[in-house]
């Protein structure tokens, strides 16, 4: 039972990337690479939520799941990472945090009572925080490969190079 | 046809900008706009120096040998995002670098690309209303619920793109397609219609979120491009109060 809802969540992440994606309008081509990026990218945040970590830490699994996945989509169908990285991380993107918090805004203005007055704004806070660092968990999960392999494009990382990049090369002269 | 010195330094220029504002314009970081043309400037031999910014790109070119040097400024026009454009211009940059492009055959190239199709709009239209549904069936929502934020949304985007075909003010159709999507969602929160039409009410506007600004601004941040990353990031919040004042409109009609 648990597997058959994993399995419809997974479609439901994918349409919901796609739909962005075309809406993107990126290159036909890279539709299906998309679909299977946004839905496991999706569904590894899903999991570690279930586990019991927090939103921001399981947005930022999913995000790096997704850019390592994006360099090998990159190698693949020949076009830079982030087009296949950013509409697939668009689902896990906190639109109902932020425009909660922005609608928490406009009403404080308009808010005269005192308690419902600090209620509002503890949860106008939460969400705005909440937001911004998943978003930075987004962006920092998209970006890690490029940033782990230290190279100014994706057409130089070899998988196999990145380990020893990271760790240093054993040889003074490489 | 065989260029002068100073006519290839000129050429060169505009295809250069040409280059870097449709990258803006279109979506790209700032670091792949930099990257991207420094790459080509490099195979002609040529030296850039860039400064980007949201509305204007301005490019010093410099040649070694000749000691010339040339500068132009060029202002980007509206933005909207493709990433047809983006993936091609990359994929032209490294056509350049290893097959020795001339001039003229990236010219043609960038007039290719920016000729380039669309999907068909019922394809797109479709394609996102089904992901309004997704997005309501993520959050928890039942077969009714799926429908409105569908429909809320297909009719909602379908708003956006005329506003923008009529070039309004780029948040001004933000904000009057939030509004028509919330006041359908919201419709059936106010009559009761399914289980919990509260989540048709929360994802019918998030086809509008401003991901790509947001995602952009922290990327440019994270590269040490403070100025582009703040002016993204204003530029995405702004995007989410339209989002926000348009919910508060249908909010206020329907007094939920």
């Amino acid at each position: 039972m648990e597997w058959i809802h994993l399995f419809e969540t997974w479609i439901w992440l994918g349409f919901a990337a796609t739909g962005f994606a075309i809406l993107f309008n990126v290159p036909p081509r890279t539709l299906w690479v998309i679909f299977i990026m946004g839905a496991l990218g999706g569904t590894l945040k899903l999991i570690c939520l279930k586990l019991g970590t927090n939103i921001i830490l399981s947005s930022f699994m999913g995000a790096l799941l997704i850019g390592f996945l994006s360099v090998v989509a990159a190698h693949l169908r020949h076009s830079p990472p982030f087009i296949f990285a950013i509409p697939a991380v668009i689902p896990m993107v906190p639109g109902a945090f932020t425009y909660r918090m922005m609608l928490g805004i406009i009403r404080l203005t308009g808010e005269n009572d005192h308690t419902i007055f600090l209620q509002l704004l503890q949860e106008t806070f939460d969400n705005g925080l909440k937001a911004f660092f998943v978003l930075t968990a987004l962006s920092l999960g998209v970006s890690g490969p490029m940033l782990l392999s230290r190279n100014k494009s994706t057409k130089e990382i070899k998988t196999s190079k990145i380990v020893t990049k990271i760790f240093g090369s054993k040889k003074a002269s490489d | 046809m065989i260029l002068s010195e100073k006519d290839k330094i000129n050429e060169l220029c505009q295809i250069l900008l040409e280059v870097g504002a449709l990258l803006m314009e279109t979506g790209a970081n700032t670091f792949r706009i930099r990257v991207t043309v420094m790459r080509i400037a490099c195979t002609y031999g040529y030296r850039a120096e860039l400064l980007i910014t949201h509305h204007a790109l301005m490019l010093t070119l410099y040649n070694k040998e000749s000691d010339q040097f040339f500068s132009r400024l060029k202002q980007t026009s509206s933005h909207r995002v493709n990433f047809k454009i983006v993936s091609g211009l990359s994929r032209m940059s490294w056509h350049i670098v290893e097959e020795n492009w001339s001039l003229e055959m990236v010219r043609k190239e960038i007039d290719r690309l920016k000729s380039g199709s669309h999907y068909p709009r019922i394809v797109t239209l479709i394609m996102v209303a089904l992901a309004g549904a997704s997005f309501c069936r993520l959050f928890g929502g039942e077969a009714i619920e799926m429908l409105v934020a569908f429909v809320a949304t297909f009719v909602g985007l379908f708003v956006r793109q005329e506003a923008a075909k009529r070039e309004f003010n780029p948040y001004l159709c933000i904000f009057s397609a939030a509004f028509v999507s919330s006041l359908i969602s919201g419709a059936t929160v106010y009559f009761q219609i399914g289980n919990n039409p509260e989540f048709a009410f929360a994802t019918s506007v998030l086809y509008l979120i401003p991901g790509i600004p947001l995602i952009n601004s922290l990327l440019d941040l994270l590269d040490g491009n403070i100025i582009n990353g703040v002016v993204r990031g204003i530029n995405g919040l702004t995007i989410a109060l339209s989002i926000a004042l348009g919910l508060l409109g249908a909010i206020l009609i329907y007094n939920i």
